[in-house]
């Protein structure tokens, strides 16, 4: 009781007092986060996404997921999306970068030789 | 210590998902009882258990989010998909009363006199106080979205003020509301005019005194320097509850007591 009756003191007094360190009275995020909600805002700021919050790379045409292989053709199975349970499976060859019929991501084959 | 590799929270366990369960038994076994035994026991500790729950699970998703920090990006993006849906869900219990009016008063059945509204029923003149109950909750939504401004742009006496006037537009709204139930020259047993009038216009009620509440806690969360010029997603759901609360008084009041007069 004598706790929740100081509390509202405290909240009649936050009213009264002069306006706090912050020009216009309001915290920015930058001032005032803590946490996780903090260690996401300074990674980014870095240009970081160590908790994968955006996109992943979506390889395109111009920048295609390099696969190896010791023959003409393998087989690719895209996982799409994280978690996804539909793999899609196709045959990549070599030569031009190919698609994922689902999610549109480029593979393209990087043909390698068994060392003998 | 393991630490997460992702940007979600994995709430710590909770008893307030068990006493609010709790308070819902209490509440319909409680209401039970208050019709047919005549005691109130029942309901007014499942009430009070109802309010404690509210009380404290909301204080710890206070001291979750603001205080620890756990309400990164992607855990503010599905507390905007969760007001979202559930403002939305109240929408759909609202369109239910419309329809009620609507199917009562389109064809009005020859025991009411075949006409809308009933032999008999007075109903109150749409441009006395419900116009001016129409006025003081758009001023409201007005006032609501200076203080948000007031938010992002770092202006703490503004966003404070204009949450005050809210408020006491929200309250000036019960108020004016609350004498003219008392004033009213019909009751809620007077046919389906009764029935849709009261129920409808009361659950819009019961919706302003709970937006009201939000407004208040955002008010004293604001003065205690909680929110930040861009997280402050508590203030911008109880906005959005309230131009919600706004959008269904103008349905009411054109649909019954305008068109339904």
């Amino acid at each position: 009781m004598a706790s929740r009756l100081l509390r509202v003191c405290g909240t009649l007094r936050a009213l009264r007092r002069p306006p706090c360190p912050w020009p216009g009275g309001i915290p920015s995020n930058e001032k005032q986060a803590t946490g996780l909600e903090r260690k996401v805002m300074q990674d980014m700021e870095k240009g970081q996404d160590p908790y994968n919050i955006l996109q992943p790379k979506r390889y395109p045409k111009e920048d295609p997921n390099l696969v190896p292989s010791i023959s003409s053709k393998r087989i690719v199975g895209c996982i799409c999306e994280e978690d996804n349970s539909c793999v899609i499976w196709f045959w990549l060859h070599k030569g031009e970068p190919q698609h994922c019929p689902s999610c549109g991501a480029h593979y393209k084959m990087v043909p390698h030789h068994l060392p003998h | 210590m393991a630490h997460q590799t992702h940007a979600y929270h994995m709430v710590d366990p909770s008893p307030w998902p068990l006493t609010g369960a709790a308070a819902a038994l209490l509440m319909t076994s409680g209401l039970a009882m208050w019709f047919h035994y005549n005691s109130m026991l029942l309901l007014t500790l499942g009430l009070l258990i109802m309010l404690l729950t509210m009380f404290q699970w909301w204080r710890d998703i206070v001291r979750e989010g603001t205080f620890q920090g756990h309400h990164t990006p992607p855990v503010q993006k599905g507390l905007r998909y969760g007001m979202i849906l559930f403002i939305t869900s109240e929408v759909f219990f609202f369109i239910g009363f419309f329809w009620a009016f609507y199917h009562s008063s389109l064809a009005p059945t020859p025991e009411l006199g075949g006409y809308w509204p009933p032999t008999g029923i007075t109903p109150l003149n749409p441009f006395e106080v419900p116009l001016l109950n129409t006025a003081v909750l758009l001023a409201s939504g007005v006032t609501v979205t200076w203080a948000h401004h007031g938010l992002m742009e770092t202006n703490r006496s503004q966003t404070i003020q204009a949450l005050t006037l809210t408020i006491l537009l929200g309250l000036y709204f019960t108020a004016l509301q609350t004498m003219e139930y008392y004033e009213a020259p019909f009751t809620i047993a007077d046919s389906v005019y009764g029935s849709t009038f009261f129920v409808a216009t009361g659950f819009h009620g019961l919706h302003v005194i709970i937006g009201s509440t939000f407004l208040i806690v955002c008010l004293l969360r604001q003065i205690k320097f909680h929110f930040t010029s861009t997280h402050h997603f508590g203030f911008e759901a109880a906005a959005w509850y309230w131009h919600f609360v706004d959008v269904v008084w103008l349905f009411l009041y054109v649909s019954i007591y305008w068109w339904g007069s």
